[in-house]
């Protein structure tokens, strides 16, 4: 497993915040922020709380809708984090969900969540990569994938394997990031090759072309650029809350430039230069 | 048949929004009024029939008035009402079984002296030989009908005249306590904090909260509205506030054209100042003795919570102010921040805030202890520096999953890794300290009051009679007044607003404040013009 292949494990706005603290260079902060990294904090929840990934549950719900999901239909929640995604369409939209996630502790969390919520026998979480993903082929009516597919190194073959995945007919629903890098100054650029979702992110039409080579039609393409603005503001606010309670943990944690970084990333959404998209395909 | 010529319909300027009642700011009869929309604000009119019409700014900004309506919660009955209805709302006061809340504060005036002759005092007090000057007993009586009406009663403010200068004012804060008041807040204009240096430590023993008069930092302010330049009082004040480690909110009684440009500045100075906890910016009351002013160019909340986003707009949005639920929501709006001398962070920004405190909304709670958190924060009874809000604070910000994860930490630290020294109580004491509270409040006088409003006030006046009456018909129907009479044994003048409109009835009080003397005094008719119990047929 490759470094860069790890990070698809974590929330692709949330890697940058990991990246970041290991860029802290001070060396008392260092020693102080050993706490944070030997107990594996969840800088996930912390910095992001309930909310998973940009328009949170209500642009899932909103993914499903335009998916046309059916009750006992087989979905598979590609990148599936902790389950949330494939969660809520197992208790509201009645399908049965496989998901499939990179990080053995999100898998564990997931499966725990399913168990809490009587979904177990709805629900089945799997370790592996989004590139080799562990199913038969052609098994499933529909494949989704929230906020991760930017973050994937090898995106032609991630979406050959949803297209693989799915039955003939079945149906993909993609919520991302998308970025023109034409349009970042040279600092960000430079600042950009350490946030795994901003460095890796394309413009929609990179994606859309991705897609239709691996043999997907695609069916539509909404933007919800205001989405990736609020996940960003919130951010900027969690970082601010968490710098002002000043965590010894957290002391090795380059707060300012995490900020300063999100803030440069919200006026590119501002100037139209970065947003996120809801994707939907069929496989032809 | 004859062609008329015809004549182009025109419009109203206004929004007809509320049918409500209030009193004639001169003679204080009982009468009709009317809430409008005009120009994006809100306005009360009225009409007296011995005295015309009259209008009112109520609140700065129309939009925002009607848009934190939502943010209503259902009241709460009293374990007992003091009165009955009889004449109805503004007559019966208090609290009557009609009044929809129960005393989240209830204010006890001590004296009515003062060591100050503040131009600006809703109370008309000063250096005067005809005033009051309330005994143990008195007190005793007035927290005893408190604790029957609230069992545990959530915060009592000692206020005058000035209490400090009261010879029992320490009897009394202990009474209070020992009544099981959960909270005695002290308010005062610091002249005695400065000058007796036994006196904070004494207050910091009793565990006492201080609502510290301060209006700004410019001498102009301070001669404009108290008539001396108190500065270095303030600052001695101050700094022996914190010495003693009370707790301080800064009171500052805002004035159109006086004060309006030190808002960020007193904020700035409370963050940076050790003992304040929070800034209570109040649009001075036009009740009692204050400067000329015109009721149509007053200052409300709206215009606070605007010029305090002006002139700090890299800390503030409008949007972080939510109205307290627990009264009428255009009464007073609070914001809590997360300071220190780098950044100034509005919590609500943190909070999914609507999603608990719009009760008109039927939706699920994702956690209902939040909304009971978020209710306790957000309450006239929510005083910095008390446990209650240390806990609420971090309970607020537990709902971040912080907490959770200093928590983790903490433990986890204090297993194996003692060289990181975390301390998780100190952590979270430390956290809470960086809080600080802004609350903006304005009372209703005799040209704003609007009855729908005061039906649901949840901030009392005790009277040593054993009454709850809403603070805002005290100051403005009469029963200060009535009350001032009782406790001094001399007659008092019925005060009326000094509004330049009625400069040519005004006469002054020997107190300094207004009233109306001759014919223009009384109601010519007796008969009510609401409510008059008869029918068309």
């Amino acid at each position: 497993m490759t470094g860069q292949q790890a990070r698809a494990s974590l929330p692709p706005l949330l890697q940058m915040i990991n990246d970041l603290r290991s860029s802290g260079s001070d060396t008392e902060a260092s020693v102080k922020s050993c706490c944070a990294t030997v107990y594996g904090i969840d800088l996930v929840a912390l910095f992001l709380g309930e909310s998973y990934h940009p328009g949170g549950t209500q642009l899932t719900r909103r993914l499903a809708d335009r998916l046309g999901l059916q009750p006992g239909e087989r979905v598979l929640d590609v990148a599936c984090g902790i389950g949330t995604t494939a969660l809520l369409l197992a208790a509201e939209r009645d399908v049965d969900v496989v998901g499939v996630e990179l990080g053995a502790a999100q898998i564990a969390k997931a499966r725990a969540r399913a168990s809490e919520a009587g979904l177990s026998h709805r629900s089945r979480f799997e370790l592996g990569d989004a590139e080799q993903l562990p199913v038969d082929d052609g098994q499933f009516d529909a494949v989704v994938c929230e906020c991760a597919l930017c973050t994937f190194p090898d995106k032609a073959t991630a979406a050959a394997e949803m297209v693989r995945a799915l039955r003939p007919g079945g149906r993909v629903g993609i919520t991302d990031i998308w970025l023109d890098p034409a349009k970042l100054d040279l600092e960000l650029r430079g600042l950009a090759g350490r946030i795994a979702c901003v460095a890796d992110a394309r413009p929609i039409a990179d994606t859309v072309a991705v897609l239709d080579r691996a043999g997907l039609t695609i069916r539509e393409v909404e933007h919800h650029d205001d989405a990736l603005r609020d996940t960003i503001d919130r951010i900027v606010v969690r970082l601010r809350a968490l710098r002002l309670v000043d965590l010894p943990a957290l002391r090795g944690f380059d707060f300012a430039l995490g900020i300063d970084v999100a803030g440069r990333l919200g006026e590119l959404v501002d100037r139209g230069h970065a947003g996120y998209a809801l994707i939907t395909a069929v496989r032809g | 048949m004859t062609l008329v010529p015809s004549r182009p319909r025109v419009d109203r300027d206004e929004v007809f929004l509320e049918y409500t009642k209030s009193i004639c700011p001169v003679c204080k009869a009982v009468i009709d009024a009317e809430v409008n929309v005009r120009d994006g604000k809100v306005w009360l009119r009225k009409r007296c029939r011995n005295h015309g019409p009259f209008e009112a700014l109520l609140y700065g900004d129309a939009e925002m008035y009607l848009d934190i309506q939502r943010f209503n919660k259902p009241g709460t009955l009293p374990l007992e009402f003091q009165t009955d209805v009889r004449d109805g709302c503004p007559l019966d006061c208090g609290l009557c079984p009609d009044h929809k809340q129960h005393a989240c504060l209830g204010l006890i005036e001590v004296n009515s002296g003062c060591n100050l002759d503040c131009p600006v005092c809703f109370a008309d007090s000063g250096h005067q030989s005809d005033g009051f000057s309330l005994t143990l007993e008195q007190v005793e009586s007035g927290l005893d009908a408190f604790v029957s009406a609230e069992g545990e009663p959530e915060v009592v403010m000692l206020s005058g005249g000035e209490p400090s200068i009261h010879p029992r004012i320490l009897e009394f804060c202990a009474m209070a306590r020992d009544k099981g008041v959960r909270t005695v807040v002290l308010n005062t204009n610091g002249i005695r904090l400065a000058h007796d240096r036994s006196f904070a430590p004494a207050l910091a023993d009793l565990g006492v909260k201080i609502y510290f008069q301060f209006d700004g930092l410019g001498e102009a302010t301070h001669r404009a509205l108290r008539g001396r330049d108190l500065r270095h009082v303030k600052a001695a004040a101050l700094d022996r506030c914190a010495d003693a480690g009370l707790a301080v909110m800064l009171v500052a009684a805002i004035e159109a054209g006086v004060n309006t440009h030190e808002l960020g500045s007193i904020v700035r100075h409370g963050i940076a100042h050790p003992a304040v906890r929070g800034v209570v910016f109040q649009p001075v009351t036009h009740a009692g003795r204050h400067l000329t002013f015109d009721p149509r160019r007053r200052l409300t909340n709206a215009d606070i919570i605007h010029g305090l986003v002006e002139q700090c707009p890299d800390w503030f949005r409008p949007s972080d102010f939510f109205p307290v639920p627990c009264c009428s929501p255009t009464c007073r709006s609070i914001t809590y921040l997360l300071a220190d001398d780098r950044d100034v962070l509005p919590i609500p920004r943190l909070l999914p805030m609507e999603d608990y405190l719009d009760y008109l909304a039927n939706r699920a709670l994702p956690d209902p202890s939040l909304r009971r958190v978020l209710e306790g924060l957000w309450s006239a009874s929510a005083i910095p520096g008390t446990d209650a809000m240390v806990e609420g604070l971090g309970a607020a910000l537990a709902s971040l999953g912080l907490p959770d994860d200093l928590r983790t930490i903490a433990s986890a630290a204090l297993e194996t890794c003692a060289a990181c020294g975390i301390d998780f109580p100190a952590t979270l004491a430390e956290l809470t300290s960086k809080a600080f509270m802004i609350v903006v409040q304005d009372f209703q006088d005799a040209y704003t009051l609007n009855v729908r409003q005061l039906m649901k006030c949840c901030v009392e006046q005790i009277t040593p009679d054993g009454r709850l009456i809403p603070f805002c018909a005290y100051n403005s129907v009469g029963y200060r007044e009535q009350v001032r009479e009782q406790l001094s044994g001399m007659p008092v003048a019925t005060v009326v607003p000094n509004a330049a409109e009625l400069s040519e009835l005004l006469v002054p009080t020997r107190h300094g404040s207004r009233t109306v003397n001759g014919p223009a005094a009384k109601p010519q008719s007796t008969a009510v013009q609401v409510n008059l119990g008869r029918t068309l047929r």
